[in-house]
C-alpha cells in the first residue's frame, strides 16, 4: 500500500515537472509558425457565441475575433491568418490557456481581479450586469426581493458569488449550463434564475414563448467582457487591445453591435449611452 | 507551461470549509445511494435466478433498462421529469429541501442497483445448485432457501466485484452536479471560480477521491478476509497464492 501511494505522488510529480518546462515559443511565435488563431469560445451564448440554426458557429465575440483582431494579427506577421475554433465553457477556459490549447478567450468571460492573476484580460468590448429572469408576475422584483426564495445560478459565473455573499438566506442551486438552469425555472424547482442581463435577454428571445418570461431588477453586479489570454504576453495583448480600439474608433465595432444587438439583431439589446461612451473613451486615439 | 502554481489557495480563504463540505456532501449521496443499489441490486439479481419466469422477466427488464441508459439522462430524469408528477403541496416541500440531493440519490442508487445485480446473479449462478436443493430438501421454501442460505453464500462471494462496482458509485456520484447538488467535484469547480486556480482545485479534488477510494478498497479488503468462505474463494489474498 505505502509502496503505491510514493509511486502516485511521483507520477504526480513527474506531470508537474514537466508541464512547467516546455513551450518556449511565445504565444505570437506560434500564431506565426502555424499560421492560426486559436480561440476558445461558447457554444450556446447566444449571441456571443453559439451555433445557430444553419449549424454555423457564430456570434458577436467571434465576429470581433474575424474583424478586430485577425486583420491585426494578419498586417503585424505579413501573411493572412487562420481563425480555428474550439468549445470553452466557464470551467474550462483558464486550462484551456494555460495548457497552451487555445490562444485567446472570446466568449462571455468577465474581467474581474481574481483572474487577472492567473491570466491577461483585453480591453472590455462589453458591458453588462446581473439581473433575474422570472415568470412573468412573479413577486421578486431584484435582488432586494429574494430572501428564502430558491434561485437558480451558473456555475462560475460572478452572480452567484454575490448572491452568497449578500443574501445569503437565498436558496442558491448552481448548474453548470444554461439549458439546465432555464428547465429548473420553467418546473418552478427555482423561483428565479440569475445571470447577466443580456444572457438573460438571449435565454428570453429563444425561449417558446418570451412573453411568459420577465427580466427584473436593476444590475446588481459590473460584468465586464474581456477576451482573456495568457500572462505575460504583451505582444499579443497589445496587438489584441490595439484591433479593439481601431474597431471602436472606426465605427466597425458599433455596426457589429447593431448587427447582433440592434433592433433586427439576435437579441435586441440596445446600447446605453453611458456604455458607448465608456467604450469609447477606453479606446486609446490614434 | 506558463503557468504559476500557488498551492496556499487550497487552504486560505474558505476553500478548505468546501472541499470538506463536499467530501460530506459525496459521502452522504455515495452512502445512500450504495444502500439502494444494495437492496435493488439483492432483490433483482435473486429474482432472476428463480425458476418462475414471470418473477425473472421483470428483473430482467429493470437491469437491461435502467443499466443501458446513461447515468446523466437518469439524473435529468429524477431532477426534472419525476416531480411534476408528484402532487403539488409535497412537490413544493421537496423542492425546499433539496430535491437535487434526492433525486440524485434515486438516479445513482437505482442505476448502480441494476449492474449491482448482475454481480449478484452471478455470484448466486456460481454456487453449485445441489447447495439449493440441498437447503429445500430439509424443508425450507424457495424464499426461505434464498434468504438464509443462497443469498448469504453469495454475498460472501461476490465481494471482489462489488468493491468494484462501489468504487465506481462513488466516483459517479460526480455526475450529480450536473443538477446543482454541491458535491466534491462541484465544490473544486467553485473553488476555481473564486480563485481562478484551476490545476490547484483539480488536484486537490483528485486526491481526495483517489484517498477516498483507497480507503473503501483497504476495508473491503479487510472484509474479503473476514468472511471468505474456504475453498470457494482466494481467501482475501488479492490475486497471489
Amino acid at each position: 500500500m505505502k509502496r503505491v501511494v510514493v509511486i502516485l505522488l511521483a507520477a504526480f510529480f513527474l506531470i508537474f515537472m514537466n508541464a512547467r518546462s516546455g513551450g518556449a515559443d511565445t504565444t505570437l511565435e506560434k500564431i506565426n509558425r502555424t499560421g492560426t488563431l486559436t480561440i476558445g469560445t461558447r457554444t450556446g451564448s447566444p449571441p456571443f457565441a453559439y451555433i445557430n440554426k444553419n449549424n454555423d458557429w457564430v456570434g458577436f465575440s467571434i465576429d470581433l475575433v474575424e474583424q478586430a483582431v485577425i486583420p491585426v494579427l494578419s498586417k503585424k506577421l505579413g501573411k493572412q491568418i487562420k481563425l480555428e475554433k474550439k468549445e470553452s465553457t466557464p470551467q474550462t477556459r483558464i486550462p484551456l490557456l494555460t495548457s497552451n490549447a487555445v490562444d485567446l478567450i472570446a466568449e462571455t468571460m468577465t474581467d474581474t481581479k481574481e483572474r487577472r492573476e492567473a491570466v491577461d484580460f483585453s480591453l472590455t468590448f462589453f458591458v453588462t450586469g446581473a439581473q433575474f429572469l422570472v415568470k412573468k408576475g412573479s413577486p421578486i422584483k431584484g435582488i432586494e426581493s429574494i430572501g428564502g426564495k430558491r434561485i437558480a445560478a451558473q456555475q462560475g459565473s460572478t452572480n452567484a458569488r454575490i448572491i452568497r455573499e449578500r443574501v445569503p438566506s437565498a436558496k442558491l442551486l448552481e448548474f453548470p449550463d444554461q439549458p439546465a438552469a432555464f428547465q429548473a425555472l420553467a418546473q418552478g424547482q427555482v423561483q428565479a434564475y440569475t445571470n447577466d442581463g443580456i444572457q438573460l435577454a438571449g435565454l428570453k428571445a429563444k425561449a417558446p414563448k418570451p412573453d411568459d418570461w420577465a427580466i427584473v431588477g436593476d444590475f446588481f453586479s459590473h460584468e465586464p467582457y474581456g477576451m482573456a489570454m495568457r500572462k505575460n504576453e504583451p505582444e499579443l495583448r497589445d496587438l489584441v487591445n490595439a484591433g479593439l480600439a481601431e474597431a471602436i474608433n472606426s465605427g466597425k465595432y458599433f455596426r457589429l453591435y447593431d448587427k447582433w444587438f440592434g433592433p433586427k439583431g439576435e437579441v435586441p439589446y440596445p446600447l446605453t449611452p453611458e456604455t458607448k461612451q465608456f467604450l469609447q473613451k477606453q479606446a486609446v486615439p490614434k | 507551461m506558463n503557468y504559476h502554481f500557488n498551492w496556499s489557495v487550497l487552504w486560505s480563504g474558505q476553500s478548505g470549509a468546501w472541499l470538506l463540505q463536499g467530501l460530506v456532501t459525496t459521502v452522504e449521496l455515495s452512502v445512500l445511494a450504495w444502500l439502494l443499489a444494495l437492496i435493488l441490486g439483492v432483490i433483482s439479481g435473486a429474482l432472476r435466478t428463480v425458476a418462475i419466469p414471470p418473477l425473472r422477466w421483470p428483473a430482467a427488464f429493470y437491469v437491461e433498462f435502467f443499466r443501458n441508459v446513461p447515468l446523466l439522462v437518469w439524473m435529468f430524469f429524477w431532477y426534472f421529469a419525476v416531480p411534476p408528477l408528484l402532487p403539488e403541496p409535497l412537490r413544493e416541500w421537496l423542492f425546499d429541501h433539496g430535491a437535487e440531493f434526492w433525486a440524485g440519490v434515486c438516479a445513482l442508487g437505482v442505476y448502480h442497483g441494476a449492474r449491482f445485480s448482475e454481480v449478484i446473479r452471478s455470484g448466486i449462478q456460481s454456487i453449485p445448485k445441489t447447495q439449493f436443493e440441498a437447503a429445500v430438501s430439509t424443508g425450507l421454501t424457495m424464499a426461505q432457501a434464498y434468504r438464509l442460505i443462497v443469498i448469504p453464500i453469495a454475498l460472501r462471494l461476490i465481494i471482489p466485484p462489488a468493491t468494484n462496482e462501489s468504487l465506481n458509485l462513488l466516483k459517479n456520484s460526480s455526475v450529480a452536479l450536473t443538477i446543482g447538488v454541491a458535491e466534491l467535484t462541484f465544490q473544486t469547480r467553485q473553488i476555481e471560480t473564486y480563485t481562478a486556480k484551476a490545476f490547484e482545485a483539480l488536484t486537490a479534488g483528485t486526491l481526495i477521491y483517489l484517498i477516498l477510494c483507497l480507503a473503501i478498497a483497504a476495508i473491503m479488503a479487510r472484509v474479503e478476509r473476514r468472511f471468505a468462505i474456504p475453498g470457494m474463494i482466494a481467501q482475501g489474498q488479492t490475486g497471489e497464492f
